[in-house]
């Protein structure tokens, strides 16, 4: 769902997409390490990052960052998207390209810190570590950085953070992540403190407790090993208490990072400059080369390729924020090397799945999911999708950004029928005894993506003897209806994605059966005891023993369910005008790396 | 008296002492179909303080006619071939220039329709007004003055404040005043009315004719007066031409034409035409047929597909041969003189009674 | 007149009225629910249920309703603040002030259609009027087989090529972009220069021909024959009688033009990526937010009833035969 230009468009599609927070990915920065021939992101490439995320010390967490090379000062960089950023305060932000634009102006507690490799370390941003828990990683405490201060020269102190969580208990914030809340109070977190800390209330210390100006303890009543990954989300920003505007601040919010926001037009525009107060030597992670960012939120897919394409005038100076090349100018962009060598290329952190719907008799049977999984012509449908720039071959349900990922395991033997297996599939049809015109019903959205994909999935159940029904949905409620747990299809495709390099941010929201309800990302309705088990163990192991323990949920989803058939995992590719300096592929963000930007000629 | 009614003299008129002489004319469209010859070879003279009225059917030329001694045909769809000689000038010839010196100032116009011969967009005043300006070179001032005199002298009551009103405001026979008003504000030699009353009422009609009458005796002009309306001409004319397919039948003065017609046309129109005192019961003799397409006009007579003599004639003569006009008083007629006068009294007057 | 435009402003506010009613009502017979679509990643019950009560979902439709009516009239009051009257009501999307937001692409739309229109007003009716003086000769076949030609392209289709020629390939001109006209009008115009130029392309056709073929019928009008007759020259009557004639034909077409050229504003807009009030409609509707379509439809049709009482201001004066009572 990449053909969004809206909102609500956009957050559904953060469901599938998740961009936003996405934090492991490859390394193929600019080409430069290019294992294939064609250029084109490789899955082995990726499995050198998949590993958990090391936590960093003081010493990783102390500023100014390393210089980029050859890095000028000056200039104003432009940017183009196809619509206006969704949220500007972080609470509410919980999506790709307000995520990107966090980048800029915010600052969190702890961030993630990419060396050239691509390799990440979560790192101190205004706390001066990535935290130290301490019982068991029941208890993180976290000391805040001297000289931290918003753009109106406000030192940030630990009440500025209190506030900032507790703000998220409020209705004012209902968009971004909940991760942190819920671990803290449970899931009715907002009950705990209705009105956040508006009237005056605040948590007890036994749950957030705040013991001098520096300093900030988190409470949990069980291990949260991924606390500092999970700090480190756009949406834990610093909101300070003294600028806060509660419902206003969506509008204008204010800047702890490098830039601040000058001028914003809702829907064209936004200007963003310096922010004189973000002291360098308290950042490990950004720059401030530049003088600032010109955003131009009008600009169509296809113009943003073709102006980058042409590079003419002030095209040379603009960059695809969250946008990647349109599907049906790759071709143009990787045939021309001028022109290739202005891309990024990588992947993206989402697994592009056909969907069973398992409350559905007509796959309620194994062996009818995994005849549908074997024929499905995985390589045709990444031909509808861009080609080989615009996704990879998937073995499992695990993205090749996301650590546990095992670029062998395929056990569909996908890699050998990238068209299908269609003699195996008939085969396991005729022992689940299906009769020939057997109906199905087939939903898709009523993006260009889905639409050629739907003849391809068309076809192949015709030929399992199926009776296909397709039914188009409106992309921009395709998420909402196929979201229902009663919905009447038998398949759909969905795509989920990261919230930070770790499975659990992937198999408890989508595969978990606790969480099955309407508007949930639990689209196959798999409810499987074991998995369920699983899951709970390891969100409480540190991220080292949780690797194997999601593993083993990861195989007994796919080979012992299948409640979704891995079919590809989408790839990016970004284009940035010839006067932009520094970028490359960032694994945190799956985007151009914005906060090493420079112009080459200011 | 017109040169027309000197039957005694010499053939070809030469115009000399006539204002207006057309000799000749033919006027040609070229349209899609093919060449229309609206007018061919036509000739009259008018004298100036004289009538001479033209009748005959819808497209038989007349409005043509007059238009082109205008210079107001379409100069690249038609051709005009022939004479037009106004007061010894020559107008087939003339340049833009001149014409528009001459069209409402010393020849004017008076058209049909006063509806729509008056711009519903600005007032009448202004459209008065607006030739005199032009031609004499007058103020507004003056030539506001001069409008409401000329207002005035054709009839319109409260002039000065009927200057500022729009067309749509007068009655249809104000606005027909104030047509004759703009025709007469520059004094013109030659008034050229073309069907001036046709669509009026008939009393209103009446007042307009006199209205007419006596403006001419007032200012001397010559009238050229186009109608298809025999009871009209016989008000107001001196001389009648009476055409058809774009040619005269006949000619002569008007009580010479009305009283003695010698063409079968002529009389057919009179035939059609019904009379007070005529007899309720009597039946009207409509002409037979229609009239003839100019594109692709009937060899011989025009007349012929239509007229009742053909055979009295004989031989196909009418069909193959064009009867001439002579000059004076005349019919293009292949019927011998005596044989047309014997059918008129035998067969047509008895009928018109 | 006070009279005329009492009454037609009347008018003007009860179709909007009903066309506020119906576009709200209409809006509830789609079963979505905004608050789900609106939701993102972490989309629980309890986030919707707090979206709902934001947005004021959660009461009744009639109520809905009435707030929004009377925020028109009165101003309303939001938690992100108060909203002045006429409040056409707050983006369920952006949180924006629908007002504002139109009020914000507004004149990118109206610099775009005025600009055009003037652009092509003017080449189409010098043409048109050419054609006609010089009618049957190789001027007008020239420019009514031009005219012809430039009538069957369509924006989506010219523009990209214009894009393509002038920016993409030579490099001459930048991608359309809108200035403010009083910062800066020399960027205003160069901004909107390529777009100008296509719509007027694409629209300077219809006026070539319109305005030609008014004009010949006029010039076959009596009473142009009439001012000919009365001794005034051809250019004074082609241009004070025929073309006073032409006018009202004219400004019909205008003012449809207007009306489509601000609705359909829209392909110009996406072919030249320009953020004017035809995105936000599209915007507004895929995205289901209902204030915003509201705010967008009852703006563009006050906009629309008020170029028609325009219109027929002008026909009153252009033509002394049409009295406004």
């Amino acid at each position: 769902m990449k053909l969004t230009r809206s909102r609500s468009m956009r957050a559904i599609v953060v469901a599938v997409a998740a961009g936003s927070l996405a934090l492991t990915g490859c390394s193929n920065d600019n080409g430069k390490k290019d294992n294939g021939k064609d250029g084109s992101a490789k899955k082995e490439d990726a499995a050198k990052q998949s590993k958990p995320v090391a936590y960093g010390d003081a010493a990783a967490s102390t500023g100014p960052a390393k210089e980029v090379a050859g890095a000028q000062s000056g200039g104003t960089i432009g940017v183009y998207l196809q619509s206006d950023l969704s949220h500007l305060d972080p609470g509410q932000i919980y999506v790709s390209d307000a995520g990107q634009f966090s980048r800029l102006t915010h600052r969190k507690l702890t961030n993630f810190l990419e060396d050239k490799d691509g390799n990440l370390t979560v790192v101190g941003d205004i706390a001066t570590d990535s935290g130290q828990s301490s019982n068991g990683g029941k208890t993180w405490t976290f000391t805040l950085k001297d000289g931290i201060k918003d753009d109106e020269g406000n030192e940030i102190t630990s009440a500025d953070v209190r506030h900032t969580i507790e703000r998220m208990y409020s209705k004012v914030i209902f968009d971004g992540p909940s991760f942190v809340q819920t671990w803290l109070s449970g899931k009715d977190y907002r009950k705990k403190l209705p009105d956040g800390p508006y009237k005056g209330k605040h948590l007890p210390d036994d749950v957030l407790e705040t013991p001098d100006d520096k300093t900030i303890v988190f409470h949990f009543d069980q291990p949260r090993p991924d606390l500092p990954q999970a700090l480190a989300m756009a949406g834990y920003s610093i909101v300070p208490e003294k600028r806060d505007t509660k419902e206003k601040y969506d509008k204008a919010p204010a800047a702890l990072g490098p830039y601040k926001i000058a001028e914003r037009k809702p829907g064209k525009s936004l200007k963003m400059v310096k922010n004189p107060h973000w002291d360098p030597k308290t950042d490990v992670v950004r720059h401030q080369y530049v003088d600032g960012y010109d955003f131009t939120t009008t600009v169509e897919q296809a113009s943003q390729t073709k102006r980058l394409v042409a590079d003419q005038g002030e095209a040379k100076n603009f960059i695809q924020f969250t946008t990647s090349v349109d599907p049906g100018q790759i071709q143009d962009v990787v045939s021309d090397p001028e022109v290739n060598k202005r891309t990024i290329k990588g992947f993206q952190p989402y697994v592009w799945q056909m969907n069973f719907n398992l409350n559905k008799d007509v796959v309620k049977d194994k062996k009818v999911r995994d005849a549908i999984t074997y024929a499905i012509p995985n390589k045709s449908m990444i031909g509808a999708d861009g080609g080989k720039y615009g996704g990879e071959l998937a073995g499992g349900l695990f993205a090749p950004t996301l650590p546990g990922y095992d670029p062998e395991y395929d056990p569909f033997e996908k890699s050998k029928t990238p068209m299908g297996n269609m003699k195996k599939a008939k085969e396991l049809l005729k022992e689940a005894g299906v009769k020939e015109g057997t109906k199905i019903t087939y939903a898709h959205a009523n993006s260009p993506r889905a639409e050629k994909q739907k003849l391809i999935i068309k076809r192949t159940l015709e030929k399992l003897g199926f009776d296909p029904q397709l039914k188009s949905i409106d992309a921009a409620t395709y998420y909402e209806q196929i979201g229902k747990v009663k919905n009447p299809y038998d398949l759909y495709i969905t795509g989920w994605g990261q919230d930070w390099p770790s499975p659990g941010t992937v198999v408890t929201p989508v595969y978990d059966g606790d969480l099955i309800s309407d508007g949930a990302s639990n689209y196959s309705h798999i409810n499987d005891p074991k998995v369920n088990e699983l899951i709970q163990q390891a969100l409480t192991e540190e991220p080292e023993v949780a690797a194997k323990t999601w593993e083993q949920a990861h195989h007994r989803i796919v080979e012992e369910i299948n409640p979704a058939a891995p079919i590809y995992y989408a790839k990016q590719l970004q284009l940035f005008g010839s006067n932009i300096g520094g970028a490359r592929y960032s694994t945190e963000s799956s985007y151009v790396n914005i906060n090493d930007l420079y112009l080459k000629k200011p | 008296m017109t040169t027309l009614t000197k039957t005694e003299d010499t053939p070809s008129p030469t115009g000399s002492d006539a204002f207006l002489s057309v000799r000749d004319l033919r006027v040609r469209f070229s349209t899609e179909d093919g060449i229309v010859k609206a007018v061919d070879g036509l000739s009259f003279d008018v004298e100036r303080g004289k009538t001479l009225g033209i009748v005959g059917e819808s497209g038989s030329g007349k409005s043509v006619t007059n238009l082109t001694v205008l210079g107001l045909h379409n100069p690249k769809t038609s051709t005009v071939e022939g004479e037009i000689v106004l007061d010894g000038q020559e107008l087939t010839t003339a340049s833009e220039k001149d014409m528009e010196k001459l069209r409402g100032n010393k020849v004017a116009m008076i058209f049909q329709d006063p509806l729509t011969a008056f711009s519903p967009y600005y007032t009448i005043g202004r459209q008065i007004a607006e030739p005199y300006m032009k031609h004499t070179g007058a103020s507004k001032k003056e030539a506001k003055a001069r409008t409401i005199e000329m207002l005035d002298r054709v009839g319109i009551p409260q002039p000065a404040m009927r200057f500022n009103d729009y067309p749509h405001q007068y009655s249809g026979g104000m606005r027909q005043r104030a047509m004759i008003a703009m025709a007469l504000i520059c004094d013109p030699d030659l008034l050229i009315a073309d069907e001036p009353t046709t669509a009026l009422d008939v009393t209103v009609q009446a007042q307009i004719l006199d209205l007419l009458k006596d403006l001419q005796q007032e200012f001397g002009s010559a009238i050229v007066f186009i109608t298809h309306d025999l009871g009209v001409i016989s008000h107001m004319a001196d001389d009648l031409l009476v055409m058809y397919a774009g040619r005269a039948v006949e000619r002569g003065s008007v009580r010479e034409v009305l009283r003695a017609p010698q063409h079968p046309y002529t009389w057919g129109l009179l035939s059609s035409m019904p009379r007070l005192g005529g007899d309720i019961n009597e039946e009207l003799m409509p002409i037979p047929g229609s009239p003839p397409s100019l594109l692709n006009p009937p060899t011989g007579c025009a007349f012929n597909p239509r007229c009742t003599y053909v055979d009295t004639v004989g031989g196909g003569r009418c069909s193959s041969e064009r009867p001439p006009l002579a000059d004076g008083r005349a019919a293009a007629c292949h019927l011998p003189v005596d044989q047309r006068q014997d059918i008129f009294i035998d067969q047509i007057k008895p009928r018109l009674g | 007149m006070l009279q005329f435009l009492i009454r037609r402003l009347t008018g003007a506010v009860m179709i909007m009225f009903l066309i506020g009613a119906f576009t709200f009502f209409l809006f509830y017979t789609v079963p979505q629910d905004f608050a789900a679509l609106s939701c993102g990643k972490n989309c629980t019950p309890e986030n919707i249920a707090v979206i709902r009560e934001n947005l004021g979902l959660d009461k009744p439709i009639t109520t809905q309703f009435w707030e929004f009516m009377v925020g028109i009239v009165a101003g309303r009051d939001f938690a992100a603040g108060s909203c002045p009257a006429p409040c056409l009501g707050q983006s369920f999307a952006s949180g924006e002030f629908v007002w504002d937001s139109i009020m914000d692409r507004f004149p990118l739309t109206l610099s775009l259609t005025i600009g055009g229109l003037v652009i092509f007003l003017f080449l189409g009716l010098a043409s048109g009027l050419l054609a006609a003086w010089k009618r049957g000769t190789a001027v007008d076949k020239t420019v009514s087989g031009a005219s012809m030609v430039l009538s069957s392209f369509q924006i989506y289709f010219l523009g990209p090529i214009v894009l393509g020629l002038l920016v993409y390939q030579t490099g001459w001109m930048e991608n359309p972009k809108y200035h403010e006209f009083t910062e800066d009008p020399l960027a205003w115009a160069v901004g909107l220069l390529i777009p100008w130029a296509v719509m007027a392309t694409i629209f300077v056709a219809q006026y070539t021909r319109m305005s030609r073929s008014t004009m010949i019928e006029q010039l076959q009008e009596e009473h142009v024959r009439t001012a000919r007759a009365k001794g005034m020259g051809r250019k004074y009557v082609f241009f004070r009688y025929a073309w006073r004639g032409s006018l009202t034909p004219i400004v019909t077409i205008i003012g449809m033009d207007l009306s489509s050229l601000l609705a359909g504003g829209v392909v110009t807009e996406f072919t030249f990526d320009l953020a004017g009030i035809g995105r936000l409609a599209v915007e507004s509707s895929v995205t289901k937010d209902l204030p915003l379509t509201m705010g967008v439809m009852m703006f563009g049709a006050f906009f629309i009833l008020i170029l028609n009482i325009i219109v027929d201001l002008c026909y009153a004066y252009i033509d002394p035969r049409v009295r406004l009572a």
